[in-house]
């Protein structure tokens, strides 16, 4: 069985780590081993490359090689990481004079980027895994209306992602059925959570999410399944702030992929800390009779 | 309008598959596709966010009208690769603008939470540092610790390349 160095990521790791703990238990049920490194930010794709797309670069490929020193895959628990860790290694690959520029640099910090090792999105590694995600199913969620948010970054872009279908995606929604709910379909599914713009433009960014959440609000969905910290966040934090802004009631619970699993695989709502989450979880425990 | 050609070439180096950006006809299925156009531009598109009158102003070296107008011309990219994906030509576009969004840093003109972003890193080589109350939370879920990073590396790579510069 491959060893993966688990990347975590700065959100999962430091500000939501419950989400690091329903995975870490996810993984063991399945059998995916992981073993930790001292990684830095990895750094954000939309924060850091927006700030110096060189630094990005460096920082991303420095990351690489605590990995490739160990010649161990990365999993990724948040599609950001991914995002830049596959994007440093495509564009280093594909542009010989940066390459050289960046290890002119890593150098200087006594390493060197090579390029000799794979980096998962930690849904794709499920995927791959799905008869024995199945196979650790003991409390199938049946009954529980899901609608899916696999999030821009795991898909795109494809050149690099290389993972679903840039712009009709469907991995999420075949893990989701695995787990014995029910998916329910909206027509905003590959709509950004604009996570990004908010941060800039508060005004712009929640009017984006209404579009989003009345698409999924229509849909009849118990709860919102995501594999991103930062779509996460957005959903679950913000969701207060819409429902005051255009004086509608959402109040949609958000939960991990992980989460859900952890969920049909046995764990108590308190085992994965849900009373974390800002939106109440009441109403999909009370129907999974939890 | 004055056309910049230092500017002009600096788009079309930055593009990681080719100088593809030179094969735009303008035919907006990035703005028709963008989430932010959507909710920030009005019917003729003269006002708001607009990935397409930022390739044609970055094609033409037109660099004025992209760094002299409101910064909602370059910050509201929410960076979700939908016009990547949609462009009849495959230009890269977010990558052009990563470009105008680096030049607009050096300018002063960043939005605050991308330096604050920065910052964190160059301090602690995370976006979001270690906290006590998360690393007795870690513990109290059986988490093992977050291993710490070595942010004087970071520091070097950031110090080295130039970017300290604009925190």
């Amino acid at each position: 069985m491959t060893e993966y160095k688990m990347f975590e990521g700065c959100t999962i790791g430091n500000r939501i780590p419950f989400i690091e703990a329903a995975s870490r238990k996810v993984f063991d049920k399945v059998g995916i081993e992981t073993s930790q490194a001292p990684f830095t930010c990895c750094p954000d794709p939309t924060g850091m490359k927006s700030f110096d797309n060189n630094a990005w670069l460096a920082i991303g490929a420095l990351n690489l090689c605590l990995a490739e020193k160990e010649g161990k895959p990365i999993i990724s628990l948040c599609n950001g990481c991914t995002n830049t860790l596959r994007g440093v290694q495509y564009q280093l690959k594909h542009d010989s004079l940066m390459k050289e520029k960046v290890n002119k640099e890593l150098a200087k910090v006594g390493k060197h980027f090579e390029g000799s090792i794979e980096v998962r999105h930690f849904v794709d590694v499920l995927h791959e895994n799905l008869d024995k995600v199945k196979a650790a199913i003991t409390k199938p969620l049946s009954g529980l209306k899901v609608a899916v948010h696999p999030g821009c970054h795991y898909m795109r872009p494809a050149e690099w992602m290389e993972s679903d279908d840039p712009l009709r995606p469907v991995v999420l929604k075949k893990l989701v059925t695995a787990s014995g709910a029910t998916l329910v379909e909206y027509e905003e599914e590959v709509l950004c959570c604009g996570s990004a713009v908010t941060n800039a433009y508060e005004e712009h960014g929640l009017a984006n999410l209404k579009i989003k959440m009345d698409s999924i609000k229509r849909s009849g969905a118990d709860v919102i399944c995501v594999n991103c910290p930062a779509c996460f966040q957005q959903f679950d934090t913000r969701q207060r702030d819409l429902s005051k802004k255009y004086e509608t009631e959402y109040d949609i619970p958000v939960l991990y992929i992980t989460e859900l699993y952890a969920l049909a695989m046995g764990y108590s709502a308190d085992e994965i800390g849900l009373k974390f989450h800002r939106t109440r979880m009441k109403s999909v425990l009370e129907k999974l009779g939890l | 309008m004055s056309i910049d050609f230092e500017f002009r070439k600096q788009v079309m180096d930055h593009h990681i598959g080719s100088d593809l950006i030179k094969y735009c006809y303008q035919c907006s299925r990035c703005a028709d596709n963008c989430p932010v156009t959507k909710v920030s531009a009005d019917f003729y598109g003269t006002t708001g966010y607009n990935p397409r009158s930022n390739i044609l102003n970055a094609l033409l070296g037109y660099k004025e009208a992209i760094f002299n107008a409101d910064p909602l011309v370059i910050w509201g990219c929410t960076v979700c690769d939908t016009c990547d994906e949609v462009c009849p030509q495959h230009i890269e576009l977010t990558e052009i603008f990563t470009f105008l969004k680096n030049e607009s840093v050096k300018k002063g003109k960043a939005p605050e939470y991308l330096i604050g972003q920065a910052k964190a890193i160059f301090d602690s080589a995370k976006a979001i540092p270690s906290q006590p109350a998360i690393e007795r939370r870690r513990e109290q879920m059986g988490l093992p610790p977050v291993i710490a990073p070595n942010a004087t590396e970071v520091q070097t790579l950031m110090k080295n390349i130039g970017s300290d510069k604009y925190l």
